[in-house]
Order: C-alpha cells, then structure tokens, then sequence
C-alpha cells in the first residue's frame, strides 16, 4: 500500500460541514477515557463529547482508533536560528522572537504533522536574555499573529556556555563578537546585574536599559522566566538565581527550566523552590549542545517528587524525535501513560497560561485534535489525521 | 526465575554482560509467550537448545525439558527470535578502502569485536548481523555474517564468505559515469587478465607460477587444478588449464563472484543507479546472487527492481520526502509499501541511533499501514532468507541455531525492554547486569558528569526536611555570595 499525502503549506483543508470523529477510544483529558467517544466539532471549537457510535446522519463522520487533544510543544524552534536573535546586546527582554519568524517555515508543517497543535517557540540561546517567546498554533491563518495564542507568556533565557559561546576577548581588530560574556561566570554575571539593574532603575532612572521595565514584570510574576539550563551546574545556577532574588527581595520569579537534562541528579532543588521542568528529547545518554546525560527515568523521577513536567522536540524532526515519541520514551522510562498524556497536553497547556483554550478535549475549548491508528505514542502508530481549529489540516485517513 | 550460572566476569567498565561462561550443552528456555515467526504463537511454552541448535519447541505441557539442562524460567516474558540486520557497515575501522576495486580485501581485519555497536545490537535484540563495507567504492571488500558476542571475530562467525559489496553509485570523486565504467572496466579487466594467462599458459611460459610462489600462495590441493570456468554470461576457453593457485589474489575473488560461488550486495543510493547495477551484475553473471541495497529514493525504480527478480535491503529512511521547489508541495511515500506492492522481497536496515534500531522500523511499518506479519518479518525471516540463513536464524524453530531474545513485554513497543538475550544456548545478556542500560534509564553514574551535591540530591525528601535543609543553606549561601 502505497501512502501518498501532499501537503500544502499554506491550502485550506476540508471546510463546510462540521466534522463529527468517532474514535475506539477517545483519551479527553490525562486519566478520563471515553471508549466509542465522539467528538463533535462546531466551527473552531468543540462542541460535545458523546459515547456510543454515531448515527450517520448529516456530516462525514470519521473513525480512528484514538484521538487525544492537539500535543502542546513546550519548547519547539521553528527559528531562522541567529537571524531571530537580536545579538547586539547580551540582554534583551525587550525583543519579542515572534517578529523573527517565518510563517512559511516548512517546520511549522513538521510539527503539525507529529500531531503537535499549539508550540511554544523561544529565541535561541545566543543570547544572555533573548526576549519573549511566544505561544502559537502551528497552521491556521497565513499570519503568526493570526495564530498567536500568548505572545507574553515568557520571558526567556540561557545559563550554560551557549550564550558565551562565540564570544571572544577583543584582539586585533575587534568584531562585532568581541566582547563578554565569554564564560559562564560571565553568563551568570549578566543575569545578576540585569536583575538587579532593572530593579533598581525604578530609584535610579539612570539605571534603566532597553527592556528593564520588562524585568521587572518578571519580578512581579508577570511573565514566566523560561531558562534553558543542560546539565547540573546550569541547573543549579538558574535555581539559585530565583532563590536570591526572592531573599534580597527583588521579586519572586516563576521560574520554568527549559532543557533540563540532568534535572534528574538534583531534584531537590527544584522541589524546594516548586520549578517546572521541559525536557528536551531523549537520546542515547548525552545530548544536545552541552552534552548534558538525559537519564530515560528523568520524566518520572520528577513527577514522582511533585514537579511539573512537560515534553518537548526541542526542534528535532526526525520519526524517531516528535513530540508524541518523547512520551513513547517517557514511558518507557516509567511514567504511565496519563502521566506522559498529561506532559504533553495539559501540563504545557498550564505552564504556558492557555489551559482555557487547549490540552484536553472538553466542550468550549479550540477543536484541536489528534487522530491516531493505534495507541498513541507507540512507534506502531501513526498520526493518521490532525484537526485544528475545526479544519481537518493533515489527512492522512486511509480511503 | 531460576538460572544455574558459572562464573562469569566482567571484562570492561560497560562490558559486564558478556558471560565467558562455558557453553551449556543444554540450555532451555520457559516463556509466557513464544513468538515463534513460524506459524502461531506458543503460549506458556518451553525452548529446549542442544548443542546450541533447537532441539524441541512447543507447550509447556508438550515439551519434556532434560533433567541436566540450565532453565530460564521467565512466564512473565516474551520470547523471540532475534531481529536479523541484513546490511551493516558498522562495528569496524573505517568502512572503506580508497581503492576503487578492493575485492580482495576481507572485513573480518577490520571487524571490531568490542566496539559499542555490537554491544548496542544486544540492548535492542539484534542477534544476526551482515557486516559489509561501506558505499564508498566501486567494489568494496568481502564480508561476513556475525553474532554480537565474544571477543574474537572467529567466535562472532555466523557465515564466512558472505558477500562482496558493490556501489553502482558514485565513489566520491567519481561521476556517475565514470562509476559505471569503472565497474565494468573491472570485469573486463578480469576477463582480458584470464585470457592472458591462458594464452601464457599454452605457449608454456611459467611466469604466473611463478610469481605465485614468490608470493607465497597456496598452490597445493585444490589450488593445484585448474578448473573450467563456470558462470553464465561469459567464459575463459582454456581456464582449466591454470591452476587456480596461480591467479592472482587480486582478479581471484573476482572470477569467485562471475562464478556464482559469493553473493553481491549492490548499493544503488538513486533510482538511475538500479539500472547500472543491474546491466552489470546481468552482464556477468552474477544477478542471480545479487542482493539490491537501495537509498530511499530508490522507490521509483521499483519496476526495475521488480523485473530483475531480486530481494532488497532497503534505506532506514523509511520515508522518502520530496517538495516541489516552486510550489512548496511536499510528497511523502512510505518506501516499504512500494516494494511490497510489487512483490519484491524486502529487509529492513536500522539507522545510526540505536534507539532507532530493527524494532522501531518494523514499528514504524506497522505505523504505515503493514500488517504486523510482513513487517516482522522484513526484520527476521525474510532478513535471514536474504542472507542464505533461513535455515538457521530468523525464526524458533526445530534445527534453527538456538538464539532467543526474551523481551519484558511486545517486541514492537516503546515500552518493551530486552531483558535476555541467548544466542547458542548461552545466556549472552542480561539487563539486570547491564551497566550501561542502567546510566541509561537511571543516570546512575554516568562517567564525566558533574556529582550531584547532597543538598540537591535526594528526590522525594520533600517537606519538612527540605524546610530544614533551605535554613541550613540560607545561611551559607548569603556567605558564600
């Protein structure tokens, strides 16, 4: 059998009549299954959930052996990579990556088709502080604010060698790269003086700097604080950063790590100071740019001591990388399924502050939904069909 | 769950699941569920391995186990029998000669028993691994079918002499035609070199002889006669009278692969490159015995493929994508079903992650629609029949060699671990011992990270005595900074 699906970019899928999928089982929410459920759709939004088949009355119903709500990305990158980082500055909570972006962007289509409806996009870390990041649906309008769903959600950052990474000491005829950072001291410098100088400037006007007045916000818990931190000492710094701003009394920041690959060595300190934790995709041990060891039982360690944890592609695109495999491997290294259901639906929807919209299939939120051939997250099976907003965007459905 | 061991030790950090036990003469096996790939099912069923071959398979009620047998008594696991790689370059120095024309040159000098491919295949229930040399050639060296164990290649020999790698597409530095040339430039080159000798032979030079003293090749027993020479699509008049001592070791594995006698794997990385290898194979004699490797996009030849009559090894992009540059539509086609639309038998080839190993692609398959039949058994039996080894590996059956991977629940499931693996009736693996499976799922210890500091680590400490312990370093901390 020969499987042939063209996707167009930016074509409208099927419209006009309202689609009714029936599915053997229908995975609403983390822990709630609804064998033989229906889920009728009414314009971009939900209308009921059912159990028992269809009558064939009216509107294509399409069947499926499962369906779960649209896969929420806590950290995928569809960037131009430097090109959506403003790198003459270290810090720029100021710049939002939204402007960076590109609609046409062939990745948007890759995480649709993993199943992933909503993402959370953030700059990548070449800078100290890169700006906002942005919460948006991955197809839809041919507009990034027509998908926006949050464009203030997060404010994002790194800790680590990324940031410093390129920097260099000015010799010779300097670049525009010849400056600090160049280490993660002065990674962490950066920080440090950014926070405190943002505070300040509410005293000392001269203190201010291009997105302080954004910092500050932060400090109030008005914006997340998404850190990208790899490995243990990353980890740790970025935690102590929050403890020290709360006991100098600067403000209490709501943290999230992002890329927590070995946030399974020191859980503790995420406990004690209730951070949530992204992880990036599994691997074969280390991974990513700082060769961090991303343990297979991190997901249910972290769970298990109470954190919030939510899943991510991190920007990977292979079969073996999507979303919906990462929490294949989450349980293979031990959660349960509801648990690896949760990391990648309603935990991120949480995070991000769009729970009202999306991450389960209920009544009143966005018609986005997952159509799967089989038990979702198993290599065995495919994502047969993607809906978002009402319209059947991936088609996949055998004929 | 009861295993009679002798001693086994560990040979290096991350090695310790090797046992250099002595092989049992007995071995049996008692499984919740037997997946024999030969017919139903078994359940509740028992494996009996004498002399490292399957002597008896069946119910448990069925099958009488030897009183002087080792068992393996696992109800709650699922027995296999070990995924089957019909096409590797891995586990070995570099892949590739620089020479174009490298025939005589054989894998088992350059297969590394230790390295962490071999190791890897285990963790993921590979147990039958065809290693070849790499694409980079015109015609590369002999390879060899090995198991994953042991510390010598002789020990790791499943089947010596189990084929010669060609490419029909380009070496780097060569053009497409200059690589078709080249690969027929060999055999006529070895067709004018026979021609020569036999000539030099009836004027009675003795200059061949010669030079095979001088270096020292056997011309003793059968080297000593001459034989006529076989193959269908050309022949030597005369070769009976040359020794085939005297022919040089360079043409001689040549003139073995025109004869029939060794199966050639040829890589075509694009559609156009299938017609190539298949003239040239056909124009030497040699299609028979050959066994396509095809890159992903080779699904648009695939009625060529299907006219030449032979089984594939297909690309572990299992996938092929193409966009259109100008419109930006994308098309995607699951290259298995092509073939198997057409009828060509097919295997599959893991990709470089492990985690991407046999299991998942056959899962994958799954995934796109094959039916679970087919797509194990492009990963077992079908593998081991490409390979000439349908007898012995590839399924559970009677007279097959006695390897069993025994998996803590459905092979192709995420969740699904390889918890035993016996290959000739020795216990060759075993997760509970394996250290690396355990920095793994666990981070236990990995080498090279960053120890965990006592405040940070203990999970599930939560409460009060975290409380105390955020007192304790408030103070630090604030001396600290």
């Amino acid at each position: 059998m020969i499987v042939l699906a063209l996707l167009a970019l930016a074509a409208p899928a099927q419209r006009g009549a309202d689609l009714v999928v029936h599915a053997d089982r229908l995975y609403a929410a983390p822990g709630t299954v609804i064998e033989d459920g229906v889920v009728a759709l009414a314009g971009e939004k939900i209308a009921t959930i059912a159990r028992g088949a269809p009558d064939s009355g009216g509107s294509d119903v399409i069947h499926v052996a499962a369906i779960t709500a649209g896969m929420i990305d806590a950290s995928g990158r569809v960037t131009p990579g430097q090109l959506a980082v403003e790198q003459s500055r270290e810090v720029t909570p100021n710049v939002a990556v939204a402007v960076g972006l590109d609609v046409y962007d062939v990745g948007w289509a890759r995480h649709l088709e993993s199943g992933v409806t909503t993402v959370f996009v953030a700059p990548d870390s070449y800078n100290v502080i890169g700006g906002f990041g942005i919460v948006l649906k991955t197809g839809g309008p041919e507009s990034i604010e027509a998908r926006t769903l949050r464009a203030d959600a997060a404010v994002c950052g790194a800790i680590g060698g990324r940031p410093s990474s390129g920097n260099s000491p000015a010799s010779g005829t300097p670049r525009m790269k010849s400056r600090r950072p160049t280490t993660r001291m002065g990674v962490e410098w950066e920080w440090r003086k950014a926070f405190y100088d943002a505070e300040a400037s509410e005293r000392v006007p001269e203190r201010a700097f291009p997105g302080s007045d954004v910092l500050r916000a932060v400090l109030r818990g008005e914006h997340a604080l998404v850190v990208e931190a790899w490995t243990t000492q990353d980890i740790r710094t970025a935690v102590f950063l929050k403890e020290e701003m709360e006991r100098e009394g600067l403000g209490d920041l709501r943290l999230v790590i992002d890329a927590g690959a070995e946030a399974w060595k020191e859980p503790q300190l995420l406990v004690r100071t209730g951070t949530p934790v992204v992880l990036p995709p599994f691997g074969d041990g280390r991974v990513g740019p700082e060769r961090a060891f991303h343990a297979w039982n991190t997901a249910k360690l972290l769970r298990d001591a109470g954190l919030d944890v939510a899943l991510s592609s991190h920007g990977a695109e292979s079969p073996a990388t999507t979303l919906g495999m990462q929490a294949g491997y989450a349980m293979r290294g031990g959660l349960s399924f509801d648990e690896a259901l949760a990391a990648v639906t309603t935990t991120p929807a949480r995070l991000l502050g769009v729970a009202d919209r999306v991450g389960t299939v209920e009544a009143g939120k966005d018609a986005d939904l997952v159509l799967w051939s089989g038990t979702p997250f198993e290599p065995s099976s495919r994502v047969l069909g993607v809906v978002l907003d009402g319209e059947l965007v991936v088609d996949e459905l055998p004929d | 769950m009861s295993i009679q061991r002798t001693a086994a030790f560990p040979l290096l950090a991350g090695l310790a699941l090797f046992s250099s036990a002595a092989a049992a003469e007995k071995y049996a096996v008692k499984a919740g569920t037997i997946v024999t790939r030969a017919g139903d099912d078994v359940t509740n069923g028992v494996i009996v391995i004498e002399g490292g071959k399957i002597t008896a398979i069946g119910s448990a009620d069925d099958v009488q186990i030897p009183w002087d047998a080792e068992v393996l008594d696992v109800p709650d696991l699922v027995a296999f029998p070990g995924f089957v790689e019909a096409h590797s370059n891995r586990g070995m120095d570099r892949a590739n000669e620089n020479i174009d024309v490298a025939a005589f040159l054989d894998i088992r000098d350059s297969i590394d028993p230790v390295n962490f491919y071999f190791e890897d295949s285990l963790r993921w229930g590979v147990t039958t691994i065809n290693v070849q040399q790499g694409n980079n050639c015109v015609i590369g060296g002999q390879g060899m079918v090995v198991r994953p164990v042991a510390m010598t290649v002789e020990e790791m020999l499943v089947k010596p002499g189990a084929g010669v790698k060609m490419s029909a597409s380009p070496k780097s530095g060569n053009s497409r035609a200059t690589q078709a040339q080249a690969l027929r430039r060999a055999f006529s080159d070895l067709r004018a070199y026979l021609e020569d000798l036999v000539e030099e032979k009836r004027q009675g030079f003795d200059y061949a002889r010669r030079e095979a003293l001088y270096q020292g090749r056997d011309l003793e027993g059968e080297r000593a006669k001459g034989r006529a020479m076989g193959g269908g699509a050309w022949k030597v008049e005369g070769l009976e009278l040359v020794p085939r001592g005297e022919i040089d070791e360079k043409q001689e594995p040549l003139l073995d692969i025109v004869e029939g006698r060794v199966p050639v794997f040829f890589y075509c990385e694009a559609p156009m490159d299938v017609r190539i290898a298949v003239e040239v194979a056909r124009d030497n004699g040699f299609l028979a015995n050959t066994v396509l490797v095809l890159g992903a996009s080779c699904w648009k030849a695939a009625d060529e493929v299907a006219a030449a009559g032979r089984p594939v090894v297909l690309d572990s992009n299992l996938v092929h994508r193409e966009r259109d540059p100008v419109t930006g539509e994308e098309q995607e086609t699951f290259v298995p079903g092509v073939f198997q639309g057409k009828g060509v038998k097919f295997a599959l080839q893991s990709a470089n992650q492990s985690s991407e190993s046999l299991w998942f692609q056959a899962a994958m398959c799954v995934g796109y629609g094959m039916s679970r039949e087919d797509a194990l058994a492009a990963v077992t039996t079908s593998a081991a029949e490409i390979l000439g080894l349908g007898d012995r590996v590839g399924s559970l059956e009677v007279g097959h060699d006695g390897d069993v991977v025994l998996f803590s629940g459905d092979p192709l499931s995420v969740t699904s671990f390889v918890e035993y693996v016996v290959l000739g009736g020795d216990l060759v693996y075993e997760r509970a011992k394996d250290v690396r499976a355990k920095h793994l799922l666990e981070g236990l210890e990995p080498p090279n990270t960053a120890p965990a500091s006592a405040e940070g680590e203990a999970a599930g400490e939560a409460g009060e005595e975290g409380a105390e312990k955020k007192d304790e370093e408030d103070d630090t901390e604030g001396d600290q900074r």
